[in-house]
This record gives structure tokens, C-alpha cells and sequence, in this order.
């Protein structure tokens, strides 16, 4: 088994080390004459004011929670799919109460208007 | 020495997907100009080479010597290492995808997982450099961004789930041989709507037009990558087009019978189509996806977030668990040509 | 060439363990921990946990951290604030350190992890099947008591997150996009019959 993912590793590199050509390229292709303007942050017209590193609405973070959780499912459905042929009726059943506990779940989110972006 | 000589030889084999990989990108950027203006009645390039054929190429060159500009406010560091994030897993999913029966890299087990997880790990390019660059448009840009990859990945695994029942393998070869057959026993006609909810949540994934506020011009800029410059802007630009032709590559393994000629296996046609090389039939289902991204983006308005937001969790979501169930029991049935 | 890919791999682990809880940036904290997640992902498939070790990527590496990320980046955490409380936390850190510690060799080094003593141990695994499939075909059967609890602790967890973070915003103005379709003529449009000439210079 872990002779098919040397490959992968390999590939993995191979990405990796082909961005780090790419950009050293454009390093030492291009020109390098920086100046204030130049590397102020972009922003229409005006110098920028305040920190570009603001608080963002905590809707953000919700999602990214319930994004966590609704992974996990799905990592809990893989093998499940894969052997439905073997574990027949007894494998559905048990999913269908693991899937209609998390329903219960999503229909609250819903009703809470958590999905709702405003 | 025999060790050696292996790795000499999955290099070489790595290069012969990259290689191609990167041509495709590069004619993709092409084709979608050509095709966008054919759309709006314009001509689209055809001053570089003849009709405009070595355009590609002269961007190529010219993106290299520019000037990699770095903010005064960035970090360093992340705002180098954010393209590089990118594009490593757009290119490392390609280790699994079989192009043709045995045309493969690799063949593991968890194929479809293994391909799952890099894309989830494309988020990373995209909070890096808005965060790095620290400029309010970029920061704007890759939350909305995050949120909407986040989002559609959700409905995305769902519809992988459906596929995964139906072949009852993860390996990627396996979910292609399991739909061997013409046309109509491919996947994507009893995963109907799956197939649909995978490729709007594939267009939404990659970032792309009906979805692509997260650069919208017209209000953000450019969005996450607003400060680059380059070559920098040019490997999120190679990312994110490798990774179109990923997802459609993907559409056609999981969904539309990968290899397999639309005749397969019918008496007469079946062994005159089968003639055609694997490959071909391969590209030719992959170019016809790509296709369908540059007419959406000729075609459709650009979403506002909410709606993105509603569609993705709202629609997307509900509609793939009732398939999924629907599927369980046509598969404990043993319901039609596909599931016996 | 295994054994050395394992080092590798282990080493990397571990500088970027130590990383983690020395970086001075939050975010560069952050990345680092997603690359221990990484590299242990990738030791668990050298183990043979083939789906252990893609799922370790794409629940942890590809949502946890992203949220980790969210809150790092988006909360305003003061550097210097953190610095201090390197020190001073110390003295409960160590404690918990040092019982984790013993707790973890309790369980190694007592040999109940030896795979010679497991009770699957000298069950037959045939060779061609997959990691995954061998998981699933117990997970749904005999584990299934535990597979039905995780379901009610991810419920948990979605109740607790939207009760925690959840505020309303009062006078947001939005679209119902259903609402909008279903508009029909008579609900906006009223015509109103004027006698014809009040004022003639109207015009």
C-alpha cells in the first residue's frame, strides 16, 4: 500500500517546489523598483486608514463551525457508502438515525434563521 | 540504484501529467477569450501568432518580467507562501485521475477521498493572501471567499457520498469501470441531481462566474489577490484554472463514465467508437465541461452573497440528503440497469 | 528508504509541534499547527490507517484550522499580552503537562497497545481490502452504540454554536427573493380614476 503514495509525495514536492521556481523566476526576471506609492495597500484614491485587519460579523465564524460539523458527517458517510452492499438493511438503519438526529440539528438552524445572511 | 531509478521514473511520469496540465491551462485561458468574445460578437485575440494562437505564451512572458510588488504593511512570509498554498493541492489532486483505463500515477484505495481532501485544502491559498497582503479590499475578498468555499464544499462531499454508494469503491478507476456501458448507464442519469449539485458546487468551489464575488471587479477589486503582482498573481491565476480542469475532470470520472465511449458496449457502434483511443474520449468529455464554465460566465449575472449563501446551504444541502436516502433504497432494491 | 521518509516526517513533526507554542505570530502559530497536521496525517498512513490519515487532513487540516484561522485573524489578540501570559499560566500549564504525560505512558507503556495482545490481532485481514471498507463493515454493526453518540454530540455541538454566536441584527432590510416572484400586479399597482379637468394648466 505505501509504495502507491511515494508518488503522491512526490507530487506533492513537485507542486510545491514548482511554485517556489516560478516565483523566484519573476524575482529574478523583473525589475525591483520600489517606492511608497507603489506599496501602499491599494485602495481607491485616498491613503488607507485604520487597520485592513478588521473584525469581521460573527456569521463568518458560525459558518465555519457548522462547516466542521457537517465534514465530519460526511467523513462519518464515506465508509458507510462504500460497504451499503455488505451491511444491508441494519447499515441503513443506523445511518438513518445518525442522519435524522443531525436533521434535527439543521431544521433548528434553519428555524434559529442561522443560515440567514442578511 | 533500483530505488533510484523508480523515482527517476515517477518523476518523469509526474512530468507527463504536469506538462500537458500546464498547456491546457495555458490554451484554456485562450480559449475562454476567444469563446467570451465569439459570445459578445467581438473577435477576441488575434494579434500574437496567427488568430492570436501564441497569445497564451506572450502573456506568459510578460507576466514574468514584471516587478513581484510587496506591500509595505504585508507579512513577508504569507504573502510568498499564500500562491504557493494554492497551487500545490490544484496540482497534487492530479496524482489520482485516471486518464484512461490503467492510465494512472497512482491507484490508491481512498482515491475520491484523497482528491476531497486537497481540494478542502485550497481555502488555505485564499485567507492566506487576503490576510498577508493586509489591504482592506483583499481582507473583504477572502472571507467572502472562505464562507463560500466552505459552504459548497459541504454540498459537494454530499454528492460524493451519492457516487461512493453507488460505485461501492473510493478507488478513482473503480468508480469508472463500475459504470461501464453506454450513455444511459453512466452515473449521472440515476445521480441526476447529484451530478447537478456537484457541478454548481463546483463552479461555486473553484470561484468562478455566476459565483465569483469573491473577485468581483466591479465591487472588490480583484478580491484576495488584489495586491499581487507578477508572477505571484500568475500562480493563482495557474491555480485556479488547474483546478477548473480538475473539477471537470472529476465530473467526467464520477459522473459521466470517464473513458468509456457514449456506445460502449452496444453491438455494433460500441466496437467502432471503442476504436478512439481512452484518452481522447477522456479529454473530449473534459473539454465539453470547460465549455460550460466559460458559458456561464458569458451568460449569467453574478449572484449576490446572500443569495450564494441560501442556494449553498439552503437548496444544495437538503436537496443531496433526500438523494442520498432515495439512493440507499434503490440500491438495497437493486433498482434498475445500475444496481443489480 | 522508508524508515528514512519516517524520520523525515517525524521531524518535521516535531519542529513544528515546538513551532507552534514559540511563534511569536498567532497566524504563523496557526500554520504551523496545520503542518504538524500534516506530517502526523501522513506518519498515520505509514502506519497502515490509510483513511485515518486522509481524514485527519480533511476534517482538521481542511475545516478546524480554517476556523482556528477565522478567529486568529479576525480577533485583534495583543502579542504582548500573550507574551506575559506565557509565564504566568506556567504554573497551571506544567501540571496538566506533566499528568497528560503520565497518563499517555500509563496507556503506551503498559502494553495494552501492544497489537500482539489486541484482541483483533490474530484475526485474519484479507489483503486486497481496503482500509476504509474494513472500517466501515464494523462501525455501522458492532460499534454502532458509539457511531448513533456521535451523532447526538455533533447535534450538541450545532445547538451550542448557534446559541453562543448567534445574535440577531435589529433593522437589517432584506430580500425574499419567493416573496419578489409572487408579486402580482394588484399588490403594487393601484389606478386611480381623476375627473378630467380640475386645472386646465396643469400640463
Amino acid at each position: 500500500m505505501l509504495e502507491a503514495y511515494l508518488p503522491i509525495l512526490l507530487f506533492i514536492i513537485v507542486g510545491l517546489g514548482m511554485g517556489v521556481v516560478l516565483i523566484t523566476v519573476g524575482f529574478v526576471l523583473g525589475p525591483h523598483r520600489p517606492n511608497d506609492e507603489k506599496l501602499s495597500p491599494y485602495e481607491c484614491g485616498f491613503e488607507a486608514f485604520e487597520d485592513s485587519r478588521m473584525k469581521f460579523d460573527v456569521r463568518y465564524y458560525l459558518v465555519a463551525i457548522l462547516f466542521i460539523i457537517f465534514d465530519l458527517e460526511i467523513a462519518f458517510l464515506f465508509p458507510w457508502a462504500i460497504v451499503l452492499d455488505e451491511i444491508g438493511l441494519f447499515g441503513f438503519g443506523a445511518m438513518a438515525v445518525f442522519l435524522g438526529i443531525l436533521l434535527i440539528g439543521f431544521l433548528y438552524e434553519w428555524k434559529k434563521g442561522a443560515l440567514e445572511w442578511e | 540504484m533500483a530505488e533510484l531509478i523508480e523515482l527517476v521514473w515517477i518523476l518523469t511520469k509526474i512530468g507527463a501529467i504536469l506538462g500537458p496540465l500546464i498547456l491546457s491551462v495555458a490554451y484554456l485561458t485562450y480559449a475562454e477569450r476567444k469563446i467570451i468574445g465569439w459570445i459578445q460578437n467581438r473577435n477576441g485575440p488575434n494579434r500574437v501568432g496567427p488568430m492570436g494562437l501564441l497569445q497564451p505564451f506572450a502573456d506568459v512572458f510578460k507576466l514574468m518580467f514584471k516587478e513581484v510588488v510587496l506591500p509595505s504593511n504585508a507579512n513577508r512570509f504569507l504573502f510568498l507562501v499564500a500562491p504557493l498554498l494554492s497551487l500545490m493541492p490544484a496540482l497534487a489532486a492530479w496524482a489520482v485521475i485516471p486518464f484512461g483505463a490503467g492510465l494512472v500515477l497512482t491507484d490508491i484505495n481512498a482515491g475520491l477521498l484523497y482528491v476531497l481532501a486537497m481540494t478542502s485544502l485550497g481555502v488555505y491559498g485564499v485567507i492566506l493572501a487576503g490576510w498577508a497582503a493586509n489591504s482592506k479590499y483583499s481582507m473583504l475578498g477572502a472571507m467572502r471567499s472562505a464562507a463560500q468555499i466552505v459552504s459548497y464544499e459541504i454540498a459537494m462531499g454530499f454528492a460524493l457520498v451519492g457516487v461512493l454508494m453507488a460505485a461501492g469503491t473510493m478507488n478513482m478507476s473503480g468508480i469508472v469501470q463500475s459504470q461501464a456501458g453506454p450513455i444511459w448507464n453512466w452515473f449521472w442519469l440515476p445521480l441526476l441531481p447529484l451530478f447537478v449539485v456537484y457541478w454548481i458546487s463546483g463552479v461555486a468551489e473553484t470561484n468562478r462566474a455566476p459565483f465569483d464575488v469573491a473577485e468581483g471587479e466591479s465591487e472588490i477589486v480583484a478580491g484576495f489577490h488584489v495586491e499581487y503582482s507578477g508572477v505571484a498573481f500568475a500562480v493563482f491565476f495557474l491555480a485556479e484554472y488547474a483546478n477548473m480542469i480538475l473539477i471537470s475532470g472529476l465530473a467526467v470520472i464520477l459522473f459521466m463514465g470517464g473513458w468509456y465511449s457514449p456506445f460502449h458496449g452496444l453491438p455494433v457502434l460500441g466496437p467502432v467508437f471503442d476504436l478512439v483511443p481512452d484518452l481522447v474520449w477522456f479529454v473530449i468529455k473534459v473539454a465539453g465541461f470547460l465549455y460550460l464554465y466559460l458559458w456561464f460566465r458569458a451568460t449569467f449575472p453574478r449572484y449576490r452573497y446572500d443569495q450564494i449563501m441560501r442556494l449553498g446551504w439552503k437548496v444544495l444541502i437538503p436537496v443531496t440528503v433526500v438523494w442520498l436516502v432515495v439512493l440507499a433504497l434503490m440500491i438495497l432494491a437493486g433498482f434498475g440497469p445500475w444496481f443489480d | 528508504m522508508t524508515l528514512f521518509i519516517f524520520y523525515c516526517f517525524a521531524a518535521v513533526l516535531i519542529f513544528a509541534a515546538t513551532m507552534v507554542i514559540t511563534a511569536r505570530n498567532p497566524v504563523h502559530a496557526a500554520m504551523y499547527l496545520v503542518l504538524a497536521f500534516f506530517n502526523s496525517a501522513a506518519l498515520w498512513i505509514m502506519a497502515g490507517a490509510e483513511f485515518l490519515g486522509i481524514v485527519l487532513v480533511l476534517v482538521y487540516v481542511g475545516a478546524v484550522m480554517v476556523l482556528f484561522l477565522f478567529v486568529v485573524m479576525m480577533l485583534d489578540i495583543n502579542l504582548e499580552k500573550l507574551r506575559e501570559g506565557f509565564v504566568r499560566h506556567l504554573y497551571i500549564g506544567l501540571p496538566i503537562a506533566v499528568v497528560m504525560v503520565v497518563q499517555m505512558l500509563l496507556v503506551v507503556g503498559s502494553g495494552i497497545m501492544d497489537p500482539a495482545t489486541l484482541p483483533s490481532g490474530d484475526l485474519p485481514i484479507p489483503e486486497d481490502a481496503g482500509n476504509t471498507a474494513l472500517l466501515g463493515s464494523v462501525l455501522y454493526t458492532v460499534y454502532v452504540y458509539p457511531f448513533e453518540l456521535a451523532a447526538v454530540i455533533l447535534l450538541v455541538a450545532i445547538i451550542a454554536a448557534i446559541m453562543l454566536t448567534l445574535r440577531r441584527r435589529e433593522g437589517t432590510k432584506h430580500q425574499d427573493p419567493g416573496r419578489q416572484v409572487k408579486v402580482r400586479k394588484e399588490d403594487r399597482l393601484r389606478t386611480v380614476d381623476l375627473p378630467r379637468n380640475q386645472q386646465s394648466g396643469s400640463r
